[in-house]
């Protein structure tokens, strides 16, 4: 049972995302995109990068300098997502490569992305405009995610009899399945639109920002 | 079951409308956000009112739950789980009316703080886009739309009266520049620039106009106006209708091809430059010839090549800078400024935050002309008014005559001590040429014969108007009530108005509707002098009735505080063009 849910349960479920990302991608594509007809003022190729590196460089905006304790729950919970799936697959394809040191640290990652998703729940519901602004789907996925990591830290345990163990691949899979069709299928739109803003504005000579 | 529901045959239209709009980077606006809020403090409607429902993400979201609904792989089966709803009745609408018009300039501040790159002015357009096409829209939007469409500019103005104008500020520049060759060329062919302006500079300001034909004379420039397609501004991109936007630019491309000229230059109008040279040859699917600048960097290059000197101590004055959203954000065009005002101005200093970051001037978006939010419009304007203040400076220099009256307003609202300037004519004040200029001669005989009646409620007003126009050569006569005013028009017959609209009983708003309906005073030029109603800002909106004009428009208009000169150019033109 074990050996199903870590393989064949887990490759069915990738298939699921792979075919529905896939899928996903020709659907923004067969929109045609809005073209301009102007020599640019600015750099497209620039402007593209410094879009995709807005990210990464929190000071490039306002939203993130003044709120930069959002920034950072969001840096550590997407690091959190990020060891949860790959030790999806180091347990059952690599396990020599789960040292106790490794485990360590993949648990400090998955336990404070954990308390992170707790606070961003609490906020979600308490905070007037991010209560005014969530839909059911955001409630669900931001649920999901907690419960993820919570069996997640345990299962890092390796204890392969624990009830968290086995909880933690149902959850990836189902996870994963969930992810192109919730909210969490940004990861799939954010390479385009933040594509096409940097070449918009980038095109104006807007992007990216001269400093003040 | 399904559940029956009437939908209302606009409702259908607008949805309907939605899904043909859909294109790749609309999708990917609609469908990217994650509602995280990282947005909400960057919008001035949120910050002034704390408001969680002028959160931009809320109000992108009004128009997203049609992308949810019809578009999301998730809302086509399950609405409700993704924020999914539909449009069923007219009063659907009119509630997404109040939101994309009434609550967002399309400024974009948000648009540049979302790690997600969700363009929210180009969702808000979307929603403008599907109500105009139902005739949805504030009046003011569609009175001026209709204004562009029939007769080719946003103030109605036919080729007769710019021609006459043009003729006037010759005149005028000639004078100024005691140069008998300066002169505002019209459909010149084969000249390097076609300059396109705002209406606004034919209509109400024409000091502006007079100060880039002053820098292009000295600069010995090869430029000319065109008699047709000279309006720069275009209503479709506040209405989102693509056509008019496309519309608008072809006339002033055309006036370019058909005059062989070798540019086309923009004047100081934010959206006018961003319409004209970014988005309307995509909405006319049409390949340009030749490039299109703002007037700004044309002026730039002269003072970097030395065309033209500047000297700063000309204009000994505290300025600072206001970005409009369209042509710094949007536009590409914030450096220009700066180095232009560096040189201009004895003492400059930044606004913050600026540039690409920097807050609207709240008039964007084509809120100047929908009377029908200036109170919530004023109400957030305390953002930008702290902006302001936090600078300490006399004058806010800006390139946008939008946000000339955006400023203006929210000057007089928040009692702030300053004042609104475009950076070209801080320029044209700091030509070293100036000082060679004449101060034009008053000639007595030619003004006195007219005779102006001056109406205002406040005793200080009326004395400050008489001495001003009495010092100038005219004969004043003044009314503090309506009823005075009439019985003045009736004995002295005379030949100009000056009209408050805020005043006490019956308003001037009602005396100017007196005055258009009667066939005996129909003919006597109206120059509105008036300002903000602190205690209602939206009530005498003066501005709106510019726009929206189920009467028709007033020959001059002025804010207060009265700005000397150009009250006496008002005049002054107005007279002149109506004894021609
Ligand atoms: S628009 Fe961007 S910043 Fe605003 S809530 Fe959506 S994803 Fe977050
Ligand atoms: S575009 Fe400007 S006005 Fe509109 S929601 Fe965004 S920040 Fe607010």
């Amino acid at each position: 049972m074990l050996e199903l849910l870590q393989h064949e349960v887990q490759y069915l479920a990738l298939s699921i995302m792979g075919i529905a990302y896939i899928s996903k991608i020709f659907w923004i594509l067969h929109f045609k995109p809005m073209k301009e007809r102007t020599p640019a003022k600015g750099s497209h190729s620039k402007a593209i990068i410094a879009s995709y590196f807005c990210i990464a460089l929190p000071w490039t905006m306002e939203s993130t300098i003044k709120k930069w304790y959002k920034w950072l729950e969001f840096s550590v919970f997407h690091i959190g997502i990020a060891i949860a799936i790959i030790a999806s697959f180091l347990i059952p394809e690599a396990k020599h490569l789960m040292t106790p040191n490794v485990i360590l640290i993949f648990q400090i990652i998955i336990a404070i992305s954990f308390f992170v998703l707790l606070i961003r729940l609490t906020r979600r519901i308490f905070s007037p405009v991010n209560r005014l602004i969530s839909h059911p789907d955001d409630y669900f996925s931001l649920f999901l995610m907690i419960i993820w990591f919570f069996v997640a830290f345990f299962a890092m345990n390796m204890d392969e009899g624990s009830i968290f163990f086995s909880s933690y691949f149902i959850l990836t899979a189902l996870l994963i399945v969930y992810v192109p069709f919730s909210k969490m299928s940004h990861y799939i739109l954010w390479p385009f639109s933040r594509y096409y803003f940097g070449k918009h504005f980038g095109h104006r000579g807007t992007y990216p920002k001269i400093r003040q | 079951m399904h559940k029956v529901i009437n939908k209302s045959e606009k409702a259908k239209n607008a949805e309907e409308s939605f899904k043909k709009k859909m294109n790749r980077q609309a999708i990917l606006s609609f469908g990217v956000c994650v509602h995280c809020g990282m947005c909400t403090e960057s919008c001035h409607y949120y910050l002034a009112t704390k408001d969680p429902k002028m959160a931009p993400a809320y109000k992108a979201d009004r128009v997203r739950k049609l992308y949810k609904k019809y578009f999301d792989w998730t809302g086509r089966l399950l609405p409700k789980w993704v924020g999914g709803d539909e449009f069923n009745t007219d009063d659907d609408l009119t509630e997404l009316m109040d939101i994309v018009y009434g609550s967002c300039t399309m400024c974009r501040r948000c648009s540049f703080n979302c790690p997600m790159g969700v363009d929210k002015a180009l969702l808000m357009r979307t929603g403008r886009a599907i109500l105009t096409e139902q005739g949805i829209a504030p009046q003011g939007i569609i009175d001026v739309s209709e204004d562009q469409w029939k007769i080719g500019n946003q103030m109605g103005i036919s080729t007769d009266d710019f021609l006459e104008t043009i003729e006037w500020l010759n005149d005028e520049l000639k004078t100024e520049l005691d140069d008998p060759s300066a002169e505002i060329p019209i459909d010149k062919p084969n000249c390097n620039i076609i300059y396109a302006v705002n209406p606004r500079e034919i209509k109400y300001a024409p000091m502006s106009l007079l100060a880039i034909a002053k820098i292009f004379h000295v600069a010995n420039e090869s430029w000319t106006m065109a008699s047709k397609g000279w309006d720069n501004t275009n209503f479709g991109l506040f209405s989102g209708d693509n056509k008019l936007g496309a519309y608008m630019g072809n006339l002033v491309y055309d006036s370019v091809e058909r005059l062989n000229g070798n540019m086309l230059v923009t004047s100081e109008c934010g959206h006018g430059y961003r319409a004209t040279a970014w988005e309307s040859p995509n909405w006319a699917a049409r390949d340009l010839n030749f490039r299109i600048y703002n007037v700004l960097e044309i002026i730039t290059d002269y003072v970097k090549s030395g065309r033209i000197k500047l000297d700063k101590s000309l204009n000994q004055f505290k300025v600072t800078y206001h970005d409009p959203c369209n042509l710094g954000r949007s536009g590409g065009i914030t450096e220009e400024p700066r180095y232009l005002i560096n040189r201009s101005v004895s003492d400059y200093r930044e606004m913050y935050p600026n540039r690409a970051d920097n807050f609207c001037c709240t008039g964007g978006g084509g809120a100047m002309s929908m009377g029908e939010y200036s109170k919530r419009r004023l109400e957030t304007a305390i953002v930008k008014a702290d902006q302001l203040r936090a600078t300490g400076a006399d004058i806010v220099a800006t390139a946008c005559h939008n946000c000339v009256d955006g400023l203006t307003d929210l000057i007089k609202f928040y009692k702030l001590k300053m004042k609104v300037s475009l950076v070209g004519e801080l320029v044209a004040d700091a030509l070293v040429y100036q000082k060679m200029y004449k101060v034009p001669e008053i000639k007595p005989e030619e003004i006195t014969q007219y005779k102006v009646l001056v109406i205002d409620d406040e005793p200080d007003v009326i004395m400050y108007l008489t001495a001003l126009l009495e010092d100038n050569g005219y004969k004043t006569i003044s009314a503090a009530t309506n009823e005075e005013a009439l019985t003045q028009l009736d004995k002295e017959h005379p030949d100009l108005i000056t009209l408050d609209l805020i005043m006490p009983g019956k308003s001037g708003l009602t005396f100017y509707h007196t005055l258009r309906t009667n066939a005996q005073y129909k003919g006597i030029p109206v120059v509105i002098v008036s300002g903000v109603n602190p205690e209602n800002p939206g009530q005498y909106d003066s501005r709106s009735f510019i726009y929206q004009h189920s009467l028709p428009r007033p020959e001059g208009y002025i804010e207060k505080p009265v700005n000397k000169e150009l009250l006496l150019m008002t005049i002054e033109k107005i007279l002149e063009l109506k004894n021609k």
